[in-house]
């Protein structure tokens, strides 16, 4: 925030709270991409902040996910130890009380590994949100190498700009929901075939002018599923950031206000505990968001599966 | 008058809606596990999921209103 704060000098501070806390939970500009890469098929490839956060995800979820696995899975006995106990407990949790019951015994095995997909994936693009790491580089680049923030070919400098949260973009959040939105099919097609999947969007057997009414509303809600999930995560990881960084910046505001500094220590002796508060509560959203997201991809699979009429 | 005057109503609308289903929620499964406490896992269970839609319909309704101030 102080690194932000001076950039844009000039303009009023509730401006530069604001710009500030954009700048903070939005992805970095493509026009100054961390790396730059040629346009493909139209699509400009540069790597913007958002882009490396999932890069670095899918390093931490290999590191700590797939390697113990594969460890695991080479022994001769099948007792588990040290991280391959962490995540049998995960993967038992999520098998036994969110697949299980939602897609049925029958299935279980068949999308136990998407949920658990899910739920790693989101996990750690979540929770990786918490952690200050950019943040500390950039007071270390700052105060103990002396670069000024205004050199923009710093490297650690491309770093700081834009939010740290991968799920907190719609665009991360929409490309996660249009796997659901596939599972559903592929799961009601594999479960009654393609056709029979289709007629059972709607209940047999009713008088005709009530599917006027219900094969649209239904074929609505196969669209609003995947839209309402893209919506859920990305809102929720976005607006626990903008509160915390609010109350972080009513230091700013109170000490323009009253024009002192003492007004802005007073206000942070009640605003920083606050901001401590939060980021414990959004330590519980980052769990149980991943949560949510893999019990919802469970249920709607399972709606797919086990068709109620 | 502009139409964004109405945004924080909007707002207080939509977290007055949420508030009043979240806490009928809480109620009813505080007075069920209070009734039936070795019931309690299956009470949470069955309250979580709606609860988590309850919660995603206040979010788009945020999230459209938020729109709207900004488009």
């Amino acid at each position: 925030m102080i690194l932000g704060g001076e950039k844009s000098s000039g303009s009023s501070v509730m401006d530069q709270v604001g710009e500030n806390i954009i700048h903070h939970v939005s992805n970095s500009d493509i026009m100054h991409p961390i790396v730059h890469l040629p346009h493909m098929f139209g699509v400009d490839m540069s790597v913007t902040k958002h882009v490396l956060m999932l890069w670095i995800v899918a390093l931490l979820v290999s590191i700590t996910i797939i390697i113990p696995i594969r460890s695991y899975l080479k022994q001769k006995n099948f007792i588990p130890s040290g991280m391959a106990n962490a995540i049998e407990s995960i993967t038992q949790f999520i098998r036994d009380s969110i697949v299980a019951p939602n897609v049925g015994s029958k299935w279980v095995n068949t999308w136990t590994p998407l949920m658990l997909t899910f739920f790693f994936f989101i996990l750690f693009a979540n929770g990786i949100g918490m952690i200050p790491i950019f943040d500390v580089l950039g007071v270390i680049n700052r105060f103990v190498l002396n670069v000024p923030y205004e050199a923009d070919h710093n490297f650690i400098n491309g770093l700081l700009h834009g939010g740290v949260t991968a799920t907190g973009n719609f665009n991360v959040t929409a490309a996660l929901a249009m796997i659901t939105f596939f599972s559903i099919i592929i799961a009601g097609t594999k479960a009654h075939g393609f056709i029979n999947h289709w007629k059972n969007l709607v209940p047999h057997g009713l008088a005709w002018p009530i599917y006027i009414i219900l094969i649209p509303i239904e074929l609505m809600g196969l669209l609003v599923k995947p839209f309402a999930l893209t919506m859920r995560l990305a809102a929720n990881m976005t607006g626990g950031h903008i509160a915390l960084l609010a109350l972080l910046s009513l230091m700013a505001i109170f000490a323009e206000m009253f024009h002192s500094a003492a007004a802005g220590i007073g206000v942070a002796l009640i605003s920083v505990p606050m901001a401590a508060a939060i980021s414990g509560l959004e330590i519980i959203v980052v769990i149980v968001q991943a949560y949510v997201f893999t019990l919802l991809t469970a249920v709607f699979v399972g709606m797919a599966i086990n068709v109620h009429h | 008058m502009e139409a964004t005057a109405f945004m924080p109503i909007g707002f207080g609308l939509i977290v007055i809606g949420a508030g009043l289903g979240i806490g009928k929620f809480a109620s009813a499964a505080a007075e069920s596990i209070a009734r039936q406490p070795e019931a309690a896992d299956k009470i949470t269970g069955a309250v979580n999921l709606p609860l988590f839609l309850l919660e995603g319909v206040a979010i788009l309704a945020e999230v459209f209103t938020f729109l709207m101030l900004i488009l």
